[in-house]
């Protein structure tokens, strides 16, 4: 690395070359060669030719700009990026884990049959098909939109190779059918992988959907990215008194544990679950062999801080009298929690025990071979060493919220600890059938094949991602709302949720520093997209150029790292690793080696990477204060791609820019040339990052592609967000995810439960770069609204929007609300069937009920009808009997009662679109699509994109509304008391790029840290006679008279929400009540009274008005009349007391009849509740 | 009042997109388009005249 104090003279010479090898960047010569190998090499020559030369030029020429340098962007979000994650993720388990899994778990015995194997030897998983076919092989592939439409899960066939016994006979077989394995749309084995625009049309599709979610029973669920603290890291952390510990959660294969050295009153311990009690770590030590206290010392450090903080815990295991290994052992087996016996195995001995717990359960992650505990025990004296640093302040507790010490999991990872846990399931399932059935004598052979359940799997797999409920029992793990419903408010809530991160932190804590934005997320987090309220800071969203890493085969690395001169760890004598030239070499948290050379360990290792021969996402930092060196290969790890920029300057030239541009170059060739790599988020901490080409230093490693990728694509669509205050863009961001507006290209024939949709969407007149990128121009959500800020009556008080009743006739935020209705046809275990009946007709006329209007002859509804409230949409009938046996299910006598599906709505609706279809479940489904067309009304919802929400407070004739001078009339009259205390000076900015576009017929660009200059804007108004700040002469529609100011007026992109008063609007009068407590139901969707609460009672009990009080709490509530005995005290019957067993004290009493409930359920728990009456 | 059942099915249009095929299905029968093999079918559109607002 560059240090920034490397020489003034030689620096100045690197800029020189820099600078004079650009004038024959350019040269023909450079641009004719087509392989890019070739011009490497040339452009290798012009440097030297530079050198020559350079040392007599004067050069003053700044650096060459690069241009276009953001068309790289696009390029990467063809290849990574957004929702590629997690699609690189599933494909990476379909294609390999899964393999490693079943190879894991690939023989099942038997204990009946010593003889008895089943062995897999391959697994394949195949393309999507229907479920109804009986033999996968047979059935055709099938379009996710068909599972959409069908309610039925897009799923592929599990196929196994097996070789087994069947009797003394080996049997080999092959594709066999284990179970259906949900499939991520546009995943390698997606029927959409690698369809053209137009193919994918045809089949139904959106072609901008991202993909990456799964259709389980026709819902689209998305497994959120988790976000966890990394697995096999060593974390020095603070306790909660303070003192310093160190932990590590091991992860492998088989278990997960969690190891903990800790320091108690100067000593230290080891703790871990499996442990009844914390253990001295020296007489660990002397557990996993290291016996001699010299060596112990010699592993953790000679130095005398170590010696004296580790003197206590010496003392400690002297007096436990313990000296050898197997008093150690003896020692830390007497300590083993007794765990579940396994059956049959005979009892160990305790120092058996305890071998076997040191070698495969505490620090499970560092491998045991043939009992070489040197690594394991090489790394407990490390976990010490950092503890007795940490407790010396001689370095620093780790930050845990530092984002290199996270990992993201992804659906691929998620999915293959749920796959191992239904196969080892399905396995134990057919080896408990196997041994069962075994020993009894049958007349044909035992075949396992046959006893395959592939319910297990399927049925595993399914309802895990259908109900979000992550259970895996060998892991202890439980986890809830891993999967969601995807969001189809509008384009941007399905974008925005596939990029969406939950931690796995507990919302109640009231802890700032998960919350906070840290600045290691830089560039890979969106510093402005988090919701607002108890998950603010804890859900976070993907920045547009982030990709998160797969798992990498880690063998040939450490071989690598081996060969450039790193010291396995078992040729070491302890001293090497302590001694201060040596730097720890760990890979993936294994520590490796030692090597005293880690500049060069590094430098060769990157330049490996960037040549292409070793991973592309591997990272490896050097850690000075730590003297380590990390390499990584795990996958979770975030990283985003740079430009390279060496003593030359940036290695992308406006050459490489160009061919891109010709599509000679892809993203991937930049990265195959070693002009960009990608950083993760520790190696970024090393890197020297220049946000410009201008900002480049001797000492640069690297130059940002473009600025504006750090925001995500929520707060992309922004326009000039830069100039807004920060939590406005973070309103925006939670706002743009409830625009109405186009929610895909197949909007209309997707059968949404609920889908909104604006009339006449229009794309924003101020773009940004982030919007082309994601389409959304093409699946706009708003409308470009002309916008006068000023005040106009009273009805724009508090954000609230003066519309024009002439803008909304001719369509402006007019939208379309569907609404389904699912209507299915069960068959019950009886083996009755619902019906739907044809409509009855009046006798005399034969003319029909009003309501059955819009049925058929056949009971179902007719698209194009119009229906309102209490319209029947389907006349079906269920069985009265659906659980007893019935003899003849189609005898005329069976009973049937109405289940009739209707209408309920504020407003009268059409209906769009009748759908008959079945699946495995119910043979019959229809689905109605209902559809109303709205227009904006006082009190709906609406907002710019700079988090300036308001509603619409009064809608003006034209005639009413201000003017400009060319005739222009607004849209929108906005209050400019919005401006001051928001600071959204991104909006007025908008004003006036939009107006200057508008103009000149042009969009204009508000890109995060760049986008078009006011400067520039009030220009193109000035030449087209414009006021340069916008304002306009104005004249008032009421009076006739000019207003007697200057009106800041432009078009404005308003985005509808879905928040409009017709679905909240409420209010009754008498209504239902519930049954129990006789009180008003609760709620609109049950026409529910309006609740007097706790603090409005405090209210009127703070006035004294009693009379109201008991009005409202028990008049119009729950008025009821009890019969009192004044004699008992107790309910009784109309002038009759049970208990008294007399009539003479009878009195009448009016109670709210919850309190009558009270009293008879205190009653009928043995307590009893008196009323004692007084005349007053 | 009387309930008549239908005697003859009604007529629906196979979701298909390359066969739109007109089929007559009456109340059990199985919903596959005859000519395609398709198992999502949609109701015709009714023939009544349907009078909308225009605002």
């Amino acid at each position: 690395m560059h240090g920034p104090t490397a020489t003034a003279a030689a620096s100045a010479q690197q800029h020189q070359q820099h600078h004079h090898s650009h004038p024959h960047a350019d040269h023909p010569s450079a641009t004719s060669t087509s392989t890019s190998t070739k011009m490497r090499v040339e452009d290798e020559d012009e440097i030297a030719m530079a050198k020559r030369r350079g040392e007599h030029a004067q050069l003053t020429r700044p650096v060459s700009e690069l241009k276009d340098k953001w068309q790289l962007v696009p390029a990467f979000l063809k290849v990574k990026g957004l929702v590629k994650q997690h699609i690189d993720s599933f494909n990476y388990f379909l294609n390999v884990e899964i393999r490693k899994i079943v190879q894991a778990n690939d023989r099942i015995t038997s204990d009946a049959d010593p003889t008895f194997y089943l062995r897999y030897t391959n697994i394949q998983v195949g393309a999507p098909t229907a479920e109804e076919y009986y033999s996968y092989a047979t059935s055709p592939p099938i379009a996710p939109q068909q599972c959409r439409l069908r309610d039925m899960t897009y799923a592929a066939p599990i196929t196994v190779n097996v070789e087994y016994m069947r009797g003394s006979q080996k049997i080999v077989r092959d594709n066999l059918f284990i179970g259906r394995m949900p499939i991520m749309l546009r995943s390698s084995n997606c029927i959409l992988h690698g369809k053209s625009r137009a193919e994918l049309t045809k089949l139904g599709e959106c072609p901008n959907d991202p993909g990456g979610y799964f259709i389980i029973k026709g819902v689209e669920k998305v497994i959120l990215i988790q976000e966890q603290l990394s697995k096999n890291r060593m974390i020095i952390e603070n306790d909660r008194k303070g003192i310093p510990g160190a932990s590590v959660t091991s992860s492998t294969q088989e278990r997960k544990s969690r190891t903990n050295v800790v320091c108690k009153a100067g000593r230290f311990y080891l703790k871990h679950n499996t442990l009844s009690e914390d253990i001295n770590v020296v007489i660990l030590f002397k557990a996993l062999g290291v016996e001699t206290d010299q060596e112990i010392m010699q592993m953790i450090g000679f130095e005398d801080m170590y010696q004296q903080a580790i003197a206590a815990t010496f003392a400690e295991s002297i007096e436990h009298g313990i000296t050898t290994q197997n008093q150690a052992l003896d020692f830390v087996g007497s300590r083993v929690r007794l765990a579940k016996r396994a059956w049959g195995g005979a009892r160990k001995s305790k120092v058996d025990e305890a071998r076997e717990l040191l070698a495969s359960i505490i620090l499970a992650h560092v491998p045991v071979h043939k009992y070489n505990f040197r690594p394991k025990s090489l790394y407990l004296a490390l976990m010490v060493r950092r503890v007795i640093l940490a407790l010396n302040e001689a370095l620093p507790v780790d930050d845990k919220d530092y984002y290199g010490n996270k990992r993201l999991e992804l659906a691929g990872q998620l999915l293959a600890l749920l796959f191992e846990d239904v196969f080892k399931k399905f396995n134990t399932e057919l080896k408990k059938v196997t041994d069962l059935t075994i020993p009894k004598q049958r007349a044909t052979q035992y075949d396992v094949v046959k006893k395959f359940r592939p319910q297990i799997i399927s049925d595993g797999l399914t309802h895990a991602i259908s109900t979000g409920n992550w259970t895996v029992k060998r892991f202890k793990m439980d986890r809830g709302g891993v999967t969601q419903v995807l969001s189809r408010l509008s384009y941007i809530s399905a974008l925005g949720m596939m990029t969406r991160i939950s931690s796995q932190f507990e919302k109640t804590r009231k802890v700032s520093g998960p919350r906070s934005l840290q600045p290691s997320q830089w560039g890979m987090l969106c510093p402005s997209d988090t919701p607002e309220g108890e998950a603010c800071g804890l859900v976070k969203n993907l920045a547009l150029m982030t990709h998160i890493t797969t798992d990498d085969e880690e063998s040939n690395i450490a071989r690598l790292a081996f060969n450039f001169g790193v010291e396995d760890i078992n040729v070491l004598s302890a001293e090497d690793l302590t001694r201060d030239e040596s730097y720890l070499v760990f890979l993936n948290g294994l520590l490796l080696g030692v090597t005293i050379h880690p500049t060069i360990l590094v430098r060769a290792f990157r330049m490996l990477r960037r040549d292409g021969r070793l991973s592309h996402f591997l990272s490896i930092c050097p850690n000075d204060r730590q003297r380590c060196v990390y390499i990584a290969s795990d996958g979770g790890r975030v990283c985003r791609p740079y430009i390279i920029v060496d003593k030359n300057g940036p290695k992308v030239t406006n050459t490489h820019l160009e061919r891109l541009a010709q599509k000679v170059l892809r993203f991937d060739d930049f990265l195959k040339l070693g002009l960009i790599e990608y950083l993760d988020v520790n190696e970024e901490n090393g890197a020297n990052i220049a946000m410009y080409e201008s900002e480049i230093k001797p000492y640069t490693t690297h130059l940002e592609i473009e600025p504006f990728t750090i925001l995500g694509v929520c707060a992309g669509i922004i326009p000039y967000p830069h100039h807004n205050q920060s939590p406005r863009n973070t309103y925006q961001c939670a706002m743009g995810k409830q625009a109405i507006g186009t929610i895909a290209a197949n909007q209309y024939v997707r059968f949404d439960t609920l889908l909104y949709t604006l009339l006449y969407p229009q794309r924003p007149m101020v773009q940004t770069r982030t919007i082309e990128l994601i389409d959304f121009h093409n699946m706009p959500a708003g409308q470009n609204a002309c916008v006068a800020v000023m005040s106009y009556s009273g009805y724009d008080i508090e954000d609230a929007l003066i519309l024009n009743q002439a803008s909304l006739d001719r369509g402006f935020g007019r939208c379309m609300v569907y609404r389904k209705q699912t209507v299915s046809i069960k068959t019950y275990p009886n083996m009755l069937v619902d019906r739907i009946v044809a409509p009855t007709r009046n006798r005399d006329d034969s003319s029909r009920l009003a309501k059955f209007d819009v049925l058929d002859q056949e009971g179902i509804c007719r698209p194009g009808e119009r229906v309102e409230n209490g319209s029947t949409l389907v006349l079906k009938e269920t069985p009265v009997n659906t659980s007893n046996p019935i003899q003849d299910p189609h005898n005329a006598a069976v009973q049937y009662k109405p289940a009739y599906v209707s209408y309920k709505g504020p407003c009268e609706g059409v209906v769009d679109k009748v759908l008959l279809t079945n699946n495995s479940e119910d043979n019959h489904l229809i689905k109605i699509l209902l559809r109303t067309t709205r227009r904006p009304e006082v009190g709906d919802k609406f907002s710019s994109r700079h988090g300036q929400k308001g509603v619409c407070g009064l809608i003006v004739r034209q005639e009413d509304m201000p003017f400009s001078d060319i005739g222009i009339c607004p849209d929108i009259i906005m209050n400019p008391h919005g401006f001051p205390s928001r600071m959204t000076v991104g909006k007025l900015m908008e004003f006036l790029s939009g107006k200057a576009g508008a103009l000149i017929g042009k969009f204009h660009y508000g890109t995060a840290f760049g986008g078009d200059k006011v400067v520039d804007m009030s220009k193109i108004l000035v030449e087209h006679g414009f006021n340069y700040a916008g304002k306009d002469f104005v004249t008032s529609g009421i009076t006739g008279e000019p207003l007697s100011a200057y009106i800041f007026f432009g078009p404005v992109y308003y985005q509808k929400l879905k928040h409009m008063v017709m679905d909240k609007m409420h209010a009754r009068a008498r209504g239902p009540r519930a049954v129990l407590t006789r009180q008003p139901t609760e709620g609109r969707s049950r026409d529910g009274g309006l609740r007097l609460g706790e603090m409005e009672r405090d209210c009127l009990i703070g006035y004294g008005a009693s009379m109201l009080l008991l009005e409202r709490l028990m008049i119009s509530s729950d008025k009821f009349d009890v019969h009192v005995c004044r004699a008992c005290g107790l309910l009784g019957y109309e002038s009759w007391c049970q208990y008294c067993k007399a009539s003479s004290s009878m009195s009448i009493l009016s109670i709210p009849y919850a309190s009558k409930l009270l009293f008879q359920e205190l009653q009928s728990m043995n307590i009893v509740p008196r009323l004692r009456l007084e005349t007053c | 009042m009387d309930r008549q059942q239908p005697q003859t099915g009604m007529y629906y249009i196979c979701g298909s997109a390359n066969c739109r095929a007109r089929n007559e299905l009456k109340q059990r029968d199985a919903i596959k388009c005859t000519a395609c093999g398709y198992r999502i079918m949609y109701k015709e559109r009714t023939r009544r005249m349907v009078q909308f607002q225009a605002r």
